[in-house]
Formats: structure tokens, sequence, C-alpha cells
């Protein structure tokens, strides 16, 4: 039945999208996702496109007409810590209560856990994960890692070309995510353009900024049961400035890791005062961000290891 | 003459369908797919061929009916069966356990008897081929 | 609290209502004083605790009647006697602890009593009987009495071997899992003789079934001797394994008039090379226990029949239950045993006899008061019984059969086997078609308690024995007012 046919039929036959909507509980999920992750608004953006599309696919299906089956292989790109494996988790939720996949479940790998070390050991291995990721969504991080060129003897092409086999083949029992690092995700594609081409959706995580890393602290530190001091807060307002432009930055992650330094130089200074009240054990104080070598000048240099925290 | 082993033998030959339902079914109870297959279905022949190991992480029957359909190509002239395996507490046994795949011509066993003392019998199956 | 000045022993962690101070002078006292009611009593982790329903004589006072009980199970007599400070009294005496009147039945209660476990021998089904049901039944001050359920410690358990194979190792011999396992009795019960026996056997074993079954009356009698039933139902056996490739097996009824005979006649199973044989509940229990030792010497399956137990386990206020038999007869160590099918031509409310069934079945029962599962208790490992549903059950019925038990069940179907319009082959491949069609559905998913007619309709389109049965028996139901139905919820038998 096509839409041009006698206005009456179209009227007994109305679709509310916005109710399919309800019905699924994919609202709850977007609201869950912008709740919990800070900023990103670009992604939730395109989750949302992604979820109307799938929606007014069911209201097609709905009304009797021909389904079409989106490919949703999709692509992840931005620097560590900025949500990629949050935001695929909540994907695959959503993605089952749209009713894309049957069983909604997160199956995350790597390199390592797809290519053998042997001959032959590598089609087995990749064909378990698959098998255990079907019905759900297969999140590979750091992708590019199956492709080694300059290694003659590396078995990752075999796992490449199982994976392109299934993403043409099993359309309906699996969506695949790829993720990692911008330009190399970009390298790897050229590199093997038939997996390239089966993937529908690139979307990038920016780093988030500074405002958005402060909020994201604030978040964290209630999590720990902990506030920041005005003063402290600005200090870390400051820190942040500093840290970013360092190398190794890894967002949401590396605030995360300032806090717990924070909370080692509270402990000891705490230590040191003796006796404290309640608001005393919450609170982080100024001296407890600037302790960071983050602000000592002197020893700002770059060195491919480890950050200063 | 038809080997009527497994669940659901005595019904028509489960259709691909059918039998995704029944893994679906493993599956929910939380049992470890597994397909197992061999040409001499001897009932007292309970080691059939391992078909890969069996899958235990698996969430969806797609990976099982794949596993399934590359068996076909490789031993379809032999009996391939579907098992769940129970390994809580109380159990630790295979719990269903059904014929996915016959070959196209059946296997048939033939009766031999021996003569013992008084009016007693001992008796071997004797696999026929024709 | 009155403490007794005549031991110190005594004292040691046991309150007492009762005055217990003159316990020891001689002369008639009240059971209450002589120490079998403990109002506080905890079972230790050790005691047996037994619950008994007792109707007291009237004038007899509840509490009195149930350290009667206590008293009469354990270590009284009607007058107090001096040997008894020989003894560390205090342990052997039975505690009645509790009594509450039942729901619905004025002048009927509930008598929970201890049992120390100094009280038994290991491993005796013999003693555990002799000394619980041995004496109190006929007691003048109860009219009448039922011992309902009982709580057996692990460290009691512990001293049974069990059922010789159980459900898990049935299965594996078989090699059939996924769905109850299918079963007929023979029938007519008497007359055929060994050939024609074996015919019928051959017959119902090929259509489909996995086992047929002597019934309990078959032993050796002059219109068949048991070896020749033997030795022509094994050819049966084993003519049905080589057409369907199948594992088949026939009940061979062991029960005889000695010990001696039961080993002779078993052997000659064995030596046959059946996978199973049976014997009738009437041997007793000490036959019981040996031949289950036997079974396991000799991997052989053992199943049980309950032949006799309705002459006191069915009234509700006089006898034992039949959840306590199952249990003695769990220790005691079967294979299979016949536990009701609710919906069948023999005595069973629904929900009782699933009590019944979990008895047999679960590795940690459950207290359940509307299935008569009064005690949490945990079997300690013991293996499982196999139920056995036998009795005027037709395919009709397979979708209430299946929902009500699930897979662990020997389902037998005598008449509704041999008495198929279109013969025994014929009504054995109805019943597994039915079955196997009814497996299929449930695990799709489908509703088999209302859809389950339907399902048989489609199954029957592709097998006319299953058509013909279902036409032949479509209207045939067994509704009476079961007579043991449980005290804790209203349920009627099933249509």
């Amino acid at each position: 039945m096509s839409m041009s046919e006698g206005k009456d039929k179209d009227k007994v036959k109305m679709v509310d999208l916005q109710s399919l909507l309800q019905e699924t509980g994919v609202n709850e999920v977007l609201d869950e996702l912008d709740r919990e992750l800070v900023g990103l608004a670009p992604v939730k953006t395109r989750i949302r496109e992604i979820a109307s599309l799938l929606v007014v696919d069911k209201a097609r299906a709905a009304l009797g007409m021909e389904g079409t089956r989106p490919s949703l292989h999709m692509c992840f790109t931005g620097n560590p810590g900025t949500g990629k494996t949050t935001v695929a988790m909540r994907m695959a939720t959503i993605l089952h209560r749209l009713e894309y996949v049957r069983k909604g479940h997160l199956v995350t790998v790597t390199r390592d856990d797809l290519v053998g070390q042997y001959i032959g050991h590598t089609a087995p291995k990749t064909k378990e994960v698959l098998k255990r990721a079907m019905g759900g969504v297969l999140f590979i991080d750091e992708a590019y890692y199956l492709y080694r060129p300059e290694n003659e003897r590396d078995y990752g092409q075999e796992a490449i070309e199982i994976l392109m086999q299934v993403m043409e083949n099993q359309r309906d029992d699996l969506v695949v995510i790829f993720a990692g690092y911008k330009a190399r995700m970009n390298t790897f594609f050229q590199s093997n353009p038939g997996l390239g081409s089966r993937v529908a959706h690139h979307i990038e995580f920016p780093d988030y900024t500074v405002d958005e890393l402060e909020k994201i602290a604030e978040t964290m530190a209630a999590e720990l049961g902990l506030r920041f001091s005005a003063t402290a807060r600005e200090a870390f307002g400051e820190y942040l400035e500093l840290r970013r432009q360092q190398p190794n930055f890894a967002n949401a992650r590396s605030v995360r890791n300032a806090l717990d330094r924070a909370r080692l130089r509270q402990a000891r200074r705490l230590l040191e005062a003796g006796h404290v009240d309640a608001d005393m054990l919450v609170t982080l104080e100024d001296a407890d961000i600037r302790a960071s070598r983050v602000f000592d000048e002197s020893r700002e240099q770059v060195n491919g290891g480890e950050a200063a925290c | 003459m038809k080997i009527t082993q497994g669940t659901f033998s005595f019904l028509p030959d489960l259709t691909d369908d059918q039998i995704k339902k029944q893994i679906e079914y493993a599956l929910e109870q939380g049992w470890a797919v597994s397909i197992e297959y061999t040409d001499d279905p001897h009932p007292r022949n309970t080691m059939w061929e391992m078909w890969g190991l069996p899958m235990f992480d698996l969430r969806d029957p797609a990976g099982a009916i794949g596993e399934l359909k590359e068996c076909r190509k490789l031993h379809g002239d032999c009996y391939i069966k579907i098992n769940g395996f129970d390994s809580s507490r109380g159990f630790e046994t295979m719990r269903m356990s059904f014929i996915a795949h016959r070959p196209a011509t059946e296997a048939e066993y033939r009766l031999e008897r021996e003569e013992g003392p008084g009016r007693t019998v001992h008796y071997k199956l004797q696999r026929v081929y024709a | 609290m009155a403490k007794t000045s005549t031991s110190a022993k005594e004292d040691a962690g046991q309150r007492t209502t009762g005055n217990t101070s003159k316990r020891y002078q001689a002369g008639v006292l009240k059971y209450k004083d002589m120490g079998y009611w403990v109002a506080d009593y905890e079972p230790t982790a050790t005691d047996i605790v037994c619950l008994f329903r007792i109707t007291p004589q009237e004038g007899v006072d509840p509490e009195e009647a149930a350290a009667a009980v206590a008293g009469e199970s354990s270590t009284a007599t009607w007058t107090v006697v001096w040997t008894d400070r020989l003894t560390a009294s205090e342990n052997y005496r039975a505690k009645a602890f509790d009594v509450q009147p039942v729901p619905g039945t004025p002048g009927q209660y509930f008598a929970w009593i201890a049992y120390a476990l100094d009280l038994f021998e290991e491993g005796s089904i013999a003693n555990l009987t002799a000394s619980l049901i041995g004496n109190v039944f006929s007691f003048k001050p109860l009219k009448a009495a039922r011992l309902e359920d009982m709580y057996l410690p692990p460290a009691y358990i512990k001293t049974y071997k069990g059922p010789p194979t159980g459900i898990v190792v049935e299965r594996e011999r078989l090699d059939k899992y996924g769905r109850p396992l299918l079963g007929a009795t023979v029938k007519p019960k008497l007359g055929l003789s060994g050939k024609n026996y074996g015919r019928v056997v051959y017959e119902a074993l090929k259509g489909g079934l996995d086992f047929t079954k002597d019934d309990e009356n078959i032993n050796s009698q002059p219109f068949m001797h048991w070896r020749d039933r033997f030795l022509f139902c094994m050819e049966a056996v084993n003519k049905a394994q080589a057409t369907s490739g199948e594992i088949k097996g026939h009940y061979l009824n062991i029960t005889a008039g000695t010990m001696e005979e039961m080993y002779r006649r078993a052997e000659f199973a064995r030596d046959l090379g059946s996978v199973i044989i049976m014997v009738d509940l009437i041997i007793g229990w000490t036959a019981i226990q040996s031949i289950s030792e036997w079974a396991r010497a000799n991997d052989m399956i053992l199943h049980m029949h309950r032949a006799g137990h309705g002459t006191y386990t069915r009234q509700k206020n006089h006898g034992i239950s039949f959840r306590v038999i199952a249990k003695w007869l769990r220790l005691a160590g079967v294979d299979h045993l016949h536990a009701g099918t609710a919906v069948g031509k023999l005595e069973g409310d629904p929900m009782t006899v699933q009590g019944y069934y979990n008895v047999c079945r679960d590795d940690h029962l459950v207290r359940d008061l509307p299935r008569g599962v009064f005690f949490d208790m945990d079997w300690a490992g013991l293996r499982k019984v196999m139920p056995v549903a036998s009795g005027g059950i037709h395919a009709g019925q397979m979708h209430q059969l299946l929902d009500l038990f699930g897979d662990d069940v020997v389902l037998q179907f005598g008449g509704g086997t041999i008495g198929h319009p279109m013969g025994i082959h014929a009504g054995a491949t109805a019943n597994r078609v039915a079955l196997e069609a009814m497996v299929l559905a449930r695990n799709e998913g489908r509703d088999i308690l209302n859809e389950g007619p339907d399902i048989l309709v489609a199954a029957a389109k592709t097998c006319r024995p299953l058509e013909a049965a279902l036409a032949t028996w479509k209207d045939v139901t067994f509704n009476y007012a079961s007579t043991d139905t449980s005290d804790f919820v209203p349920s009627a038998s099933v249509a």
C-alpha cells in the first residue's frame, strides 16, 4: 500500500511516531546518555538521528510497507577518554529497543582478541568472537592495529577478511563499531577500502572543552563524596588549561587521574593537620591541586612516557 | 528404517527455523550449545565426534546455525546432532539433544543372535551396509 | 522452670515445662512431666524432626498427646522405670516442641517432634521406621495419627548410598535428553504367556516407547514362569533396539517370596542384558536396600512400584503420607518411583503430587505448604529419583502432564497404548509423536496449557495413529474429589 492511495486509507492508518518511540523506551536511554555524558553534542545528535531513522522504518513496517533495513556499521573517532565505549554501550541498548539487533549485548575486543599467533589460529579466534557478538554489537577498539603491512607474518589481514564477509552477509546478525584515533582510522580505511565502504556512519568524538572538563570533574568528585573549594575550583581550571596542551591527554580519564592524585594530597594534608571535621574531610583545597608538577614550569618538558600529573 | 535417536526424531525433520528456536530455548536456559556428528549411530555409541568446542558464551542462535551449516557442508553424509549442556549443580549433564541432519541413506542394523545355555541368547547389533 | 535435683547432667542445655522433679519416683506420670514435651526446644543440626498429624481422644490435651507420641516413639513406657537412670536418658527422649491446630479441622493437630541422631542406626530404613512408627500408631490415647512429613539432616542422609543410578546417569545410559521418558505396562494384567507377552513388548517398543513394564502382581504364576517372561522380553527389547537404533528397556519384575529367589531373578535379568529391573514396595525395607546395593553393583536401573501404599497413604487422618515414603525410598535407593499422575485414574491432587515429585527430584527441598512440603531440607547431594506417572493417562492429556511435571518423569500409558484402535504399535507412536510435538512447542515458547489441544491436532495431521487416539479418548477424564489435599490451599482435581 503506497502513501498516494486514497486519503481515507491514510487517515485510518496513521502512525504516531512519537508514541512509537515512547513505547520502545529509547527515550529513557537517550535521556540517560544526556545526563551521563557531558557535551558531545554532535554525537548525541547523530544518535537521535539514527533512532529516528529506525523508528521511521518501524512505522513503514506498521503500515505494511517493505522495510529497508539500513546498514548501521559505525566508526567512532576521537582521543581517549571522550566517551566512545560508553556511547557504544548505550548504542547497543538503543538498537535492541528499536529491534534492530536481537539481544543488545556489547562485546568489546581489540586486535589481540581477533588475531592469532600462528597459522590457522586467526580464523577460529575471529569466528568465536563473532559468534559471541551475534545478536548484539561488536566494538573493536584501536581497530587499525589489525593491519600491520610492515610485518609479513601478520595474520590481521585474515581477521579483516572474515569481518568484511560478516559485515556484508550477516547484517541482520551483527553491528560492528570500530573505534580509535581519527588520523589512524583514516589511514586504516584507506588501506582497506572494502572495510571502509561498509561503514555507514562515521562519528567524531571531539575533545572536551575546559568548561566541560570542569563539569566532569565536579560530577566525578561528587561521586567520590568530595567537593572543590572555590579556590580549588579555580586552580583546577588552570590545571586543565595547562594539562590538555601536554601530550597523552586522555580527557575524562585524565580528569579522573588528576582527581585521584588530589585525593592523595588531601589525605596527606589532613593527616598533618591532625584534627579534622566533616567539612575538611570532604573538601579539596587549592593546595591539593597546585602541588601538581604541571604547575611547575621549569619541569615542563615533552617526554613520550607518562605525563606529569 | 529410521534411527529415532534424539528428542524430535518422531516428528518430520526440523527446518532450520525450528532448529533455531530450539537453540534459542537452550540459550535461555543458560545451556552451552554444541554440535556433534557421526557415521556410526549404534545405540551404545554415546561419543560422537565433536564439531568444535561447546559454545559457552553464545547469546544468539545465529552463531550456532552458522556452525551447523559448516558441519553439514563437510559431513553431509553423517548424522549431526545439536546438544544443550547444563553445568549447574544437580545436573552437570546434557539437557537437550536432537538430530539436526541425517545422511541421505539411514543406517541399518541387524540383530545377531548367539545361543547360550538353556534358552538364553546373547545379542549384538551388526551394521548392515547396503 | 523447675530443675530436677536428681541429675546435674539432665539440666545441661535443656529447659522444660512440666514438672520433672518427681521424675523417677515409681508410678504413672503424664508424658509431659516425663520430659517429652519441651516447649521451646530448638532442633540441633543433627536432629531428625517428624511432623505428626494427631487426633487425640476426647479429653486428651494436645500437648500431652504430642508428648505421648514423642515418648512412645522413643524411650517411654506407661509407667516410670528405675532403669532409665542407668542411661543418659535425656539424650534418647524424643522432644515434642510444638503443637498447632490443623486449619479447618477441629480436633486435629500438627505436632513437631525432634529425635537425636543417636537413636538411629546408620543406613537402615528398617531401624528408622521401627523406631518412629513401630509403636505409636496403635496407641490408645490417639484416635488417629499420621506421619505427615520428616526432616532429615545431612548427618543422617550421608549414612545412605541413595539411588544406585539416579536421573542424570539414567539419561546418560539411555542417551535420551530433553523430554519425558515413555513407558507402558503390559496389559492384560494377568494371563498372557511369555511369548505373547513378549509380542506386546516388541510392538510397544518398536512403536516408539522407551520402556515397557511388568505389572506389580506379575511375578511367576502358572500362566507364565518368570524365566520365560525374561527370555521373550529381552528378545523383544533387542529386536526393537535394532529397528530403532535407540536403547530400549523392559522393567523385569524380580519380586519373589525370598531374597534368595530375588537375587536369582536379578542375576538372570543382568545376564540377559537388561538395563533395568523392578521391585514392588511390599518386599519390605530391608529387601529394598539389599536389592538397591545389588543394582548399583550390577549397573542396573531400579524401578520401584509403590504397590500397597494406598492402604496407609491415602487417608489424611491416619497412616503415613506418601511424601515420607518417597523420602525413605530415596534414601533406601531406588531410581524410578511411581509418584502419581494428578490427572489419571488413581488418587492424587495436583499440588500434593507435585510435592512428591519435588521430594524425588530436588537437590534442596523448599518449604511449600500448598504442596505439602513442610520442611526446608537439603538432600546432601543424594542422587535424584525419576518419578513415574502411571494410571489412566492418555495422549490427549500430554500438555497437562508436561506442564505439571516437566521433563524428568516417566509417563506410562498402559491402556493408552495397548487399547489403541489401530493396535499397540500405533498406540506407542501416537504417544511418542504427541510428546515430541508438545516438547517442541513448549521450547518454542508456546503456552502449552492453553494451546495443547491445538498442538496435538496439528501433530495428528501427519500422524494417523495420533489422530485415532485423540478421537477415541478425547472425552476421558477422571474427575473425583481427592481425599488427600493440602490443608493450606483449596484445590480441585484437574479435569
